[in-house]
């Protein structure tokens, strides 16, 4: 497989991630659509890393810190996610509209 | 067509479907082994790129443990029995064009430029003691700033999802 | 011992102090006290016996190297380190000393005392910083102690709030701090604080003027927030929600005066930026003035003091941009002592008579509190600038540098800050002292044992005997920053004296005599204009909401006009929820997450596209 392949496959795999984050109701769903975009950028460091950089460390450290910063994120939105839950009863992203007022 | 071909045409296809069934389902358990699965396409082909070290993170971190709380907050949360609510049809249009737009836009990106490759590094290169030499040399600044990110998610979670003790 | 083992003694006592406190004495506080009085203690020693060893050479720890930058950790040892740190050491001291007194009665006491020991960690680290990154992070820290302090007693609405304005309005100035700091990183590649003031290869050398104009108006920014500059001096006022050692240590003798500090400790890059100074000199000036104007109405003894702090750190920037890093230090070390002098006193007549009012104290008997009386006067005197007290003398610096560098205006305005000074100083003093008239306070107004218990009574005569003296230091300042003063004869002097003294009379006029009601009574629109702070507070309010508004109303028009019908679900929801900002938006946060994306992407596809 060559670079463009790889991105490609990497802008697809965004897009997709993105369709979910916009149109999914369950809060939940979003944010497996945020986890699919941060893999989208994995994969672009990774393709890159491979075919266009010198030292091949500096993207796997790239991804590596992504997973890092993923795992921090998952961990505040889920407990985001479980308080509005006991709060609402609800973790409908349409039933929430809190920034009107 | 040569087994690594058909390797890394079954990625491909699992990070690719695994997708499209994350984005596309509307139960949430579908939306989660999807992601799942697309988690493990990706790993495969970190595999295929060269590095084998990432892509076992990849099954450890992300599959093993955000899939795996993903899957615990959805047990909390969501009464399994209840059918998930349909969507609006504008909102799914208008979230189709906008990524649509986006899909797009990347390949006409990727159309217009010529990427500059080089030859692949030697084996040594991509040992994994590289790696934690960059992390801890190079690197090391944004080493102990996701180390701090890390610490603060831990106390940011732990102080939004405790339960108030005192009645409201 | 050497100089190593005493800057981590000095540094780190406080450090020990605070998290054994914190850590094991929550059910003893009266150990706690002793732990960390005996921190405090240490760190004074070592930071006495610093200074009497005199400049020594930086100490550097590499932290970490990241890229081609080195991060160290260390300590800066020249004069004005030194300086300052003894005094940061001792008003502590002094401070903690007084709370024994002042807390006795406090539930949550070891907390209180860790609070003080883990300010003292912070404030000491920020004065020996060697590297710019360092003192930021100490500075953030000393900013972090203040929020809890004022915030101590936080079942208070009032003390939670101002604690939180405090944090947020220093956040301001921090942010503008923090990018001038990683300014500094990008031209000079490190963030050593000798090698960035070294007259032959740091920074000056280095940076095109305006560069360095951009730089050093980021810090001052910073500045600005921390020592409650205009505009953003509103959270001093509030902050007096803390316990009064509180704010006598942090709003008025070291933190505040860290802003201060940076400038002096930064002075090289600001003696070289021209145009920096000129903008330093006219926000101090309308500082000074505006502060000075506050302080002259106001009935709360804690707010009178809070302007006045507000007001004399103008003068030491005004000192400072004027080009006379001797006058502005000067006056920072005088302000300190006689500022935390003015603040314990005050406490004392708080505590003993259960209020804020100036009134109220005077006609409860104020004045029969001697010793406070005393302290009162001495503090009071050094502020307005009595001869021969402290701050008669290092006011009396500042104008000499006004004089030669700041332009007549300047001069004038600073005289005119002088006079109000004056003026709303001996207010306070009469108010207290003279009252028009004594009503014996019942019984239950009175505290268990002795108005003025010895914890409470030392460390006002110390900050006395320091208030009364520090004027006569002029020549060892100047030696330790190495800069050469001239002595001022009797003539020039004369003018500083006259401008005092009509202070005083005016004061004696209104408030010594008669119905006390100050001259400001005939002009009610200044009055009013005076005891509302300018209406600064309300005019901040009603911008931030108008500026809410508009973007507010933006957003609606792109939504109505965008969508047109397509998200009637919605639509129709935003347009029947009601009334004002409620109907201009949706709060669907997809729906502007969705906005974004298509921006964007239709930019992507544009550019894509070969556009």
């Amino acid at each position: 497989m060559t670079l463009e392949m790889y991105l490609l496959l990497s802008a697809v795999l965004f897009s997709l991630g993105l369709f979910a984050a916009l149109s999914q109701r369950n809060l939940i769903a979003v944010l497996i659509g945020v986890e699919l975009m941060m893999n989208a950028a994995s994969l672009n460091f990774m393709a890159f890393n491979r075919f266009s950089v010198t030292d091949p460390a500096t993207g796997q450290v790239f991804v590596l810190i992504i997973i890092g910063l993923a795992a921090a994120e998952v961990a505040i939105f889920l407990s985001i996610i479980l308080n509005l839950y006991r709060q609402r009863h609800t973790i409908d992203a349409e039933s929430i509209t809190e920034l009107r007022r | 067509m040569t087994v690594e071909l058909i390797v890394v045409s079954l990625f491909v296809v699992l990070a690719v479907a695994g997708g499209v069934m994350a984005a596309r389902s509307r139960q949430i358990l579908y939306n989660i082994i999807g992601l799942g699965i697309s988690l493990f396409g990706i790993a495969g082909l970190f595999l295929q790129l060269g590095s084998p070290f990432v892509a076992a993170m990849q099954l450890l971190i992300y599959i093993g443990g955000i899939v795996v709380a993903i899957v615990f907050a959805m047990m909390l949360s969501m009464p399994m029995a209840i059918d998930p609510p349909a969507r609006s049809l504008p909102k799914t249009i208008f979230a189709a064009i906008g990524s649509g737009l986006f899909l797009a836009g990347l390949v006409g990106l990727l159309n217009n430029t010529t990427f500059e490759t080089r030859p692949t590094a030697g084996d040594e290169a991509w040992a994994v003691s590289r790696i934690g030499n960059a992390l801890l040399e190079h690197y090391n600044l944004v080493f102990e700033a996701l180390s701090v990110v890390l610490l603060l998610a831990i106390i940011g979670a732990i102080l939004i999802a405790r339960r108030d003790r005192t009645p409201a | 011992m050497d100089t190593t083992t005493l800057i981590l003694a000095t540094t780190f006592a406080p450090f020990a102090g605070f998290v054994i406190a914190i850590l094991f004495l929550h059910r003893s506080p009266q150990l706690a006290q002793v732990v960390v009085t005996t921190s405090a203690a240490v760190a004074l020693g070592g930071a006495v016996q610093l200074w009497l060893n005199g400049p020594a050479e930086p100490l550097r720890y590499l932290w970490f190297t990241s890229g081609a930058i080195d991060l160290y950790f260390g300590f800066l040892l020249d004069g004005l380190n030194l300086m300052f740190g003894v005094a940061v050491a001792l008003i502590t001291l002094c401070v903690i000393v007084y709370s024994i007194g002042y807390m006795a009665d406090d539930p949550s006491k070891t907390r209180y005392f860790a609070l003080l020991a883990f300010f003292e960690w912070a404030m000491l680290s920020f004065v020996y910083a060697v590297d710019l990154l360092q003192s930021f992070i100490f500075w953030e820290l000393v900013g972090l102690a203040s929020f809890f302090l004022i915030g101590f007693w936080y079942q208070k609405p009032s003390a939670a709030e101002a604690a939180r304005k405090a944090f947020l309005m220093t956040r301001i100035g921090d942010v503008g701090l923090l990018i001038g700091v990683l300014l500094v990183m990008m031209t000079a590649g490190h963030f050593d604080i000798p090698g960035l003031l070294d007259p032959d290869v740091g920074l000056v050398t280095r940076l095109a003027p305006a560069t360095l104009t951009a730089i050093t108006l980021l810090i001052f920014v910073g500045i600005v927030g921390k020592s409650a500059q205009f505009p953003l001096h509103t959270w001093l006022p509030d902050a007096m929600e803390g316990p009064t050692p509180v704010s006598a240590l942090l709003h008025s003798a070291t933190m505040v005066a860290a802003g201060v500090f940076l400038m002096a400790r930064l002075y090289p890059l600001f003696l070289a930026a021209e145009t920096t100074r000129s903008v330093i000199l006219v926000v101090a000036t309308i500082t000074a003035l505006l502060a000075a104007t506050m302080a002259m109405v106001d009935r709360d003894i804690k707010k009178v003091l809070a302007y006045s702090s507000i007001s004399q750190l103008g003068f030491m920037l005004m000192a400072l941009a004027a080009g006379s890093l001797f006058a502005g230090v000067f006056h920072l070390i005088t302000h300190a002592l006689f500022k935390a002098l003015l603040f314990l006193c005050s406490g004392l007549f708080i505590h003993h008579f259960a209020t804020n009012d100036l009134e109220q104290i005077g006609r409860s008997g104020g004045r029969g509190m001697r010793l406070t009386t005393i302290g009162l006067l001495i503090g009071g005197g050094a502020l307005a600038g009595v001869p021969p007290l402290s701050g008669f003398f290092s006011k009396e610096e500042i104008f000499a540098a006004l004089g030669h560098g700041g332009g007549s205006a300047f001069t004038i305005a600073a005289f005119a800050a002088a006079f109000l000074t004056a003026y709303y100083t001996f207010r306070m003093i009469f108010l207290v002292t003279v009252p028009d008239r004594i009503e014996p306070h019942t019984a239950d107004d009175h505290h268990e044992g002795s108005a003025e218990p010895w914890t409470m009574a030392l460390p006002v005569v110390v900050l006395s005997l320091g208030a009364a003296l520090a004027g006569g230091w002029g020549d060892k300042i100047a030696a330790a920053l190495g800069v050469e003063i001239s002595h001022h004869s009797i003539g020039d002097m004369l003018p500083a004296i006259g401008v005092v003294a009509a202070g005083v009379v005016l004061a004696w006029l209104d408030f010594g005599r008669g119905d006390r009601a100050g001259f400001l009574t005939r002009i009610p629109a200044l009055q009013s204009l005076f005891s509302n702070g300018w209406h600064i507070d309300e005019i901040y309010r009603a911008v931030f909401v108008r500026i809410t508004g508009w973007v507010a109303t933006l957003l609606h028009g792109m939504e109505v006009k965008g969508l047109d019908g397509g998200f009637d679900r919605f639509g129709v929801g935003i347009l029947g929820a009601g009334s004002g900002s409620r109907r201009v938006q949706s709060g669907w946060v997809q729906f502007y997450g969705g906005c974004a994306v298509v921006v964007v992407g239709a930019i992507a596809f544009y550019v894509g596209m070969g556009g």
